[in-house]
């Protein structure tokens, strides 16, 4: 039990010191939160006009019917699901599978350019033809960016935040200097990632709930399940982070890890756009890396209301990300 | 309880294929002011690093008492490191107070404010203070839980002549408690005016041991550098100056 205690202590210590050294570095905790608000601003401004006047069809698979030789449409394909999904958000307006005696489609009820479509496919089809409606309102560009600039901001700082900062720690000397008293590897470990996580969260949450004020982005789903997204996905990240600082001596070389672990993320995770659309390999990494199920986790709570048993395989891969991580910050790392 | 706190015999270390330390056997007693001396890439601060625990020796053993290292070592001893690096944005109090929490048992922050002379600069950013002044912390933080063995690393490199003195003082000051204490350093006045009793290493090897005053007359030499020159034909007072 006294030892117990003691642990507690010292991690308690370490974790306060850290949070000092980063709430009076005011320069990086004002960018922090400053950083993600002026994207949302920004990306508010530049989309705020009328969407664009294109047609988007979704190809399941099959024959395509020959309405989608029509200029002005553009085609996806992509998994019945994930099209239906995106019918029901009108990021597609007409939803196709069809074979050689048939067509099956979907339209939104609600989505004025699906009606069109329908028309037009009514129109130029030859084959039998079999409707199937969903429904659900149009999500703005502002709705579907805000969960990725979020995801962006805890990703950054997360992994820099921890991996960069153990690694100037270690290069200055000062885990030499911890390592000289009773504070275990694990005690250390555990306060960084406590303080890490109290940090991310927080920042998140400041900046969910002061752009949610002016920009009233949508969020139908659990308050609660988009926290536990949070915890996971900050998690997993900071994790992530230690396992790269583990033993890393140059702040150059963790920069240039770092770096090399942020920027496939940045570009394939869905941080910006939609990647419905582009090849199947870029699809099969872009699962492989956490910020994906963080994305595609929080989109599901915030646009679709989804529960956790539809969230569960994206939570099961941060949980996996996050067990990976640890294990190797705490069985490699080095003073 | 054994006269001799520590005991150092047939230590070695190597980093791949540079012997840094090769073979020593020296013992130090309880409370005394013991010496390293020599000049730069000598062995000083891996010997000190083997002696604090801090690095496995290659061969040989650090003695404790009489046995092995124990568990607890790391409560009986306090560091100060040649360069430490502190957090950030942090002040003397903060650091004390999170050096304090680190150990089951310490003396009241007060009582090292005072005793180190930190009040004036106690809450002024870590990063901010003067060479004198850091070193000051730095050695109450070594200090914070009252340890038995003092290790100080080349506490005074680096420090104009004033704030040499002052550490002196304060160096003296745990000497008098009763405090075994152990220095390395490659100015030799500071070694005869601080040591009780020294070695004094050159690539990995010892040279010459005893007391200073044993050491000079033995030598029949005015100083410790005239007789390091002597064995070595390297001065110690040269390398410090390149150094600091």
């Amino acid at each position: 039990m006294k030892g117990i205690h003691a642990s507690l202590r010292r991690i308690v210590a370490v974790l306060h010191a850290r949070n000092l050294e980063y709430l009076r570095d005011r320069a990086s905790f004002g960018w922090n939160l400053l950083f993600p608000v002026l994207i949302v601003m920004a990306l508010a401004v530049v989309f705020s006009g009328p969407p664009r006047a294109l047609f988007s069809v979704t190809l399941i698979d099959g024959e395509a019917p020959a309405m989608l030789a029509f200029p002005g449409i553009e085609t996806i394909s992509a998994a019945e699901p994930r099209a239906l999904e995106r019918l029901s958000r009108q990021q597609t307006d007409l939803v196709l599978k069809a074979d050689a005696q048939a067509v099956q489609y979907w339209v939104n009820g609600n989505s004025a350019a699906g009606a069109i479509l329908e028309r037009l496919l009514v129109y130029t089809e030859d084959r039998p033809l079999t409707r199937g409606q969903t429904d659900g309102e149009a999500i703005r560009y502002v709705d579907w960016v805000v969960p990725g600039i979020l995801g962006m901001n805890m990703m950054y700082s997360a992994l820099w935040g921890v991996g960069y900062v153990v690694v100037r720690y270690r290069q200055s000397g000062y885990l030499r200097r911890l390592k000289a008293t009773p504070l275990r590897k694990y005690e250390f470990l555990s306060a960084q990632i406590i303080s890490r996580l109290l940090v991310t969260l927080s920042a998140s949450a400041i900046v969910f709930t002061g752009t949610h004020l002016f920009l009233d982005y949508k969020m139908v789903g659990s308050v609660g399940l988009l926290f536990l997204v949070a915890v996971l996905g900050a998690l997993s990240m900071i994790t992530l982070g230690l396992a790269i600082a583990c033993r890393t001596e140059s702040k150059e070389f963790a920069d240039g890890l770092l770096n090399a672990i942020t920027f496939p993320m940045l570009l394939l995770s869905g941080v910006w756009f939609s990647l419905d659309g582009s090849p199947q390999w870029v699809q099969w990494i872009a699962q492989a890396l956490p910020l994906t199920h963080v994305l595609e986790a929080a989109r599901a709570v915030m646009l679709d209301n989804a529960g956790l048993l539809e969230i569960l395989p994206h939570l099961g891969v941060l949980v996996a990300v996050c067990m990976v991580g640890m294990l190797a910050s705490t069985r490699l790392f080095r003073w | 309880m054994s006269d001799w706190i520590l005991e150092v015999s047939g230590l070695k270390k190597s980093f791949d294929d540079v012997v840094a330390v090769d073979g020593l056997d020296f013992r130090i007693r309880t409370g005394q002011c013991f010496g390293l001396l020599g000049p730069n890439g000598a062995g000083k601060t891996t010997t000190l690093a083997m002696l604090e625990g801090m690095e496995l020796p290659s061969a040989g053993e650090v003695r404790y008492q009489g046995g092995p290292l124990p568990s607890d070592y790391q409560e009986r001893i306090g560091i100060q490191f040649q360069a430490t690096a502190l957090q950030d944005h942090l002040t003397p109090y903060d650091n004390l107070t999170l050096f304090s929490k680190l150990y089951d048992s310490t003396i009241p922050i007060e009582q090292l404010v005072e005793t180190f002379r930190l009040g004036e600069f106690i809450r002024r950013d870590a990063r901010r203070l003067s060479g004198g002044q850091r070193q000051r912390l730095l050695l109450a933080m070594a200090l914070v839980h009252n340890p038995e063995i003092v290790f100080l690393d080349e506490p005074t490199t680096g420090l104009d002549p004033r704030s040499r003195r002052d550490l002196w003082d304060v160096v003296m000051r745990l000497k008098s408690e009763g405090r075994t204490l152990i220095l390395t350093t490659h100015y030799m006045e500071e070694a005869e005016v601080l040591c009780d009793e020294l070695v004094i290493l050159s690539h990995g090897r010892t040279l010459l041991e005893g007391t200073p005053q044993q050491l000079i007359a033995d030598a029949g030499v005015a100083d410790l550098d005239t007789l390091f020159l002597n064995l070595t034909g390297e001065t110690l007072v040269k390398t410090a100056e390149v150094v600091a």
